[in-house]
């Protein structure tokens, strides 16, 4: 197989990729498919060069990430789809597809990503349709009932029970990947903080890392444990703030009720690190902004001791209702081998016992000295995705509480300061992968440059835009009542996934 | 029965009684004080710095409707003239008075209409539209009605659906492919009706105001009834401006 071998956040030349003709990108890709691994990427290199792109293949078991090119002729840029062998790859097609032109041959299902209109020129996109005598559609959104984002569902019924959901995005979409290119690199930050707002941390510290690598900046131990701090903070704020979710929509108002006790005081400490409640401003070039003195240990280590003993009251509450129990088992279930085929990653793959974490596959960060344990589940229903989150609380929590009483020395930025931000020159011709695992699942930033080492590709993607397929096959032949309980238990990002 | 009262006790009192003058850590950062100080001739690291520009000079000014409250223009004074402080209230019911220059003291907001106050001034059910907002504003949102904030007690609630609203909450810079779905919400909305936006993207596009994949149409043609600026607002910037506009204690 011919392809560059890397790993994550390390720094390489374009001119070590080789680019393949469409054949032999083809086959190349079709091989590293075969060996198991995993498309996360399918782009173009430079933004303005359509005809130049590039295939992103994980290999779970080596933390190597295999980078295939492809240069087809200006005005013939067309393949044959890998999604009939391969339906993990068929978002990726359909992005590609939306997003630079090419024609997929022999995709079995091209759909829109982000625009409507665009895969089928100003033609309107035709939702799949069930037919039948009994055969009824619903159709929601993209305004919902309730403080949430905009995303249309169509669901295919024959009765109370559910065949089919489509999912309709693009509500969000806010230009984010585009408007990366133009920014100053103080804007970057901010938009990468605006990326998904319950994900401020885990996309901030993609975008740092990417560009640090690019700009061959180091970051001292003790902002890396910080960051990691951070990123543990807001994965226990959103399991908290998942698991109250599920509880309020099965009408346990007491339990929903104090797990937003409980996260708030998470994301206050949030707050008593860096000022704000979601994290943004910690992260700056070459470390963090904000460091722990002994007052804020104190607070947080308060706070994080009230939430060990109360979450595990209220999970044991939780977990023991036998009404609680009735709704989560069994509900939304997705098995194993199929989350694996449409590409499902964090925890709902975790929840269906596939074996993925970022933070153990791909070590970064703190997370190479100090790993912590994978948690899997095997039965992909709603109580592993939400029994996952309380056992992924007491595995952060335990993470926290060891490294916020032992941390190293070091400064706080390596390189500059935070407001000369705009020293930081990157490398041209270059490109890094950049993967972090955020609460919901793998957060992956790739950025390139060109020849004056100005930043000509950028592309994120959310954990999102794997996972929302997962959600509509774990609605199949279960009754649309139990969609609001199979939605929350995903827990996916709109502005994630629209960027 | 009895575990659910256990931890109905666990609970304690975690409500803020006086939602009105609580102290929020050192660092969060509100209201900018902009100190009586002349700026070094010829500096203008603040304006280079800032993501959003909502800096103007001579005087220094910020646009708070713009400011993403990131500290960056704070860092970057070599005299200390922008310092951000605690105070969290900030909503207003005009755009032009979230410009803060070396006068402001604090902003709150001018009474709503005797009509407004007569209609909503006891009972305000608000529907929320997300144009693009990332979540983090949507966050803020919710959290309104958790057991902290308890945004109920004042009557105030977010409702499913705008036939039964007063009022829409925009959070986000007015996506294009959400510019229409807001119209329709809205008109479906029954008269009187006030429109709130919550954060910089909403009020002025914020991070995303060169974005070509907005249309704020809708937010210059209609007349706006309060302005909740942050990135994310703090949910106390919230209900205290509701507070002060409806004429509340």
């Amino acid at each position: 197989m011919m392809s560059l071998k890397v790993q994550n956040n390390q720094l390489f030349h374009i001119d070590e990729i080789s680019f393949h003709n469409k054949n032999t990108f083809h086959e190349n890709v079709f091989e590293a498919l075969s060996k198991d691994f995993r498309m996360i990427g399918l782009f173009p290199i430079d933004a303005k060069i359509p005809h130049r792109i590039i295939a992103l293949l994980a290999d779970l078991h080596t933390s190597f990430i295999h980078i295939v090119g492809g240069e087809f002729p200006k005005e013939q840029l067309e393949f044959e789809s890998f999604a009939n062998d391969y339906p993990h790859t068929n978002y990726f097609e359909c992005e590609l597809a939306e997003n630079n032109g090419f024609a997929i041959l022999d995709h079995p299902w091209l759909r829109p990503v982000r625009k409507q209109n665009v895969i089928n020129g100003d033609e309107k996109y035709n939702f799949y349709k069930l037919e039948g005598d009994e055969v009824h559609e619903v159709a929601v959104g993209p305004i919902h009932a309730g403080i949430i984002e905009p995303g249309h569902f169509r669901f295919q019924c024959h009765g109370e029970l559910v065949y089919h959901l489509e999912i309709n995005l693009g509500y969000q979409h806010r230009g984010v990947e585009k408007e990366m290119l133009n920014a100053k690199p103080a804007q970057r930050i901010i938009l990468s903080e605006s990326i998904a707002g319950d994900t401020v941390i885990g996309h901030t510290y993609a975008h740092c890392s990417a560009i640090e690598s690019l700009a061959n900046i180091s970051t001292s131990l003790r902002a890396q444990v910080i960051r990691s701090i951070a990123e543990e903070i807001e994965r226990v704020a959103m399991h908290l703030s998942g698991l109250g979710g599920v509880a309020n929509d099965i009408g346990l108002a007491i339990v929903s009720a104090s797990y937003g006790r409980l996260r708030t005081l998470m994301i206050n400490s949030l707050a008593a690190l860096c000022g704000s409640r979601s994290g943004r401003g910690l992260f700056v070039y070459g470390g963090v902004r904000y460091d722990f003195n002994e007052e804020t240990i104190k607070k947080i280590i308060a706070n994080l001791e009230v939430v060990k003993k109360d979450v595990t009251e209220i999970n044991n509450f939780l977990f023991s209702s036998t009404g609680a129990l009735t709704r989560f088992d069994g509900t939304g279930k997705v098995k194993k081998d199929v989350a694996k085929q449409v590409g499902m990653v964090g925890i709902a793959a975790r929840a269906c016992g596939i074996e993925i974490d970022a933070r153990i596959n791909t070590p970064y960060g703190a997370y190479r000295y100090f790993p912590v344990s994978l948690i899997t589940l095997p039965t992909g229903d709603v109580f592993a995705r939400a029994r996952l989150r309380a056992l992924e609380i007491d595995e952060s929590l335990h993470f926290i509480f060891e490294q916020i009483k032992n941390l190293p020395e070091g400064k706080l930025c390596e390189h500059t300061l935070s407001g000369k931000v705009e020293s930081v020159i990157t490398e041209p011709n270059s490109g890094v992968i950049s993967i972090v695992e955020g609460w919901r699942g793998e957060v992956i930033h790739a950025s390139f440059t060109d020849a004056n080492g100005k930043i000509v590709q950028y592309k994120i993607k959310d954990p999102s835009f794997n996972n929302w397929y997962g959600l509509s096959l774990a609605l199949r032949e279960i009754a649309i009542s139990d969609f609001p309980l199979c939605n929350k238990s995903f827990d996916l990002s709109y502005a994630g996934h629209d960027l | 029965m009895i575990e659910a009262i256990k931890l109905r006790i666990l609970q304690g009192d975690p409500i803020i009684h006086d939602v009105r003058n609580v102290s929020l850590p050192q660092l969060f950062r509100g209201l900018p004080v902009i100190a009586e100080k002349e700026c070094p001739a010829g500096c203008s690291s603040c304006i280079n710095a800032c993501p959003t520009n909502a800096i103007k000079l001579n005087p220094v000014s910020i646009d708070l409707g713009l400011c993403v409250f990131c500290p960056l223009c704070e860092e970057v004074c070599p005299e200390k003239i922008i310092h951000f402080s605690n105070d969290y209230h900030l909503a207003s019911d005009s755009r032009e008075k979230l410009n803060v220059t070396q006068k402001t003291k604090t902003i709150t907001p001018e009474k709503a209409s005797a009509k407004i106050i007569s209609y909503f001034g006891k009972s305000l059910k608000l529907r929320q539209i997300s144009t693009g907002g990332c979540s983090g504003c949507e966050l803020e949102l919710n959290a309104l009605s958790n057991v902290n904030f308890d945004l109920g007690r004042y009557g105030i609630d977010f409702v499913a659906s705008p036939r039964h609203a007063d009022g829409i909450v925009i959070t986000g810079p007015m996506t294009q492919n959400m510019s229409r779905a807001t119209e329709i919400c809205y008109e479906a909305i029954p008269n009187p009706k006030i429109i709130i936006l919550f954060g910089a993207c909403s009020i002025s596009g914020g991070i995303f105001q060169s974005s070509s994949q907005t249309e704020r149409k809708f937010l210059k043609e209609n007349k706006i009834d309060l302005f909740i600026p942050g990135c994310p607002p703090h949910p106390l910037t919230f209900i205290n401006g509701l507070l002060d506009w409806l004429d509340r204690k």
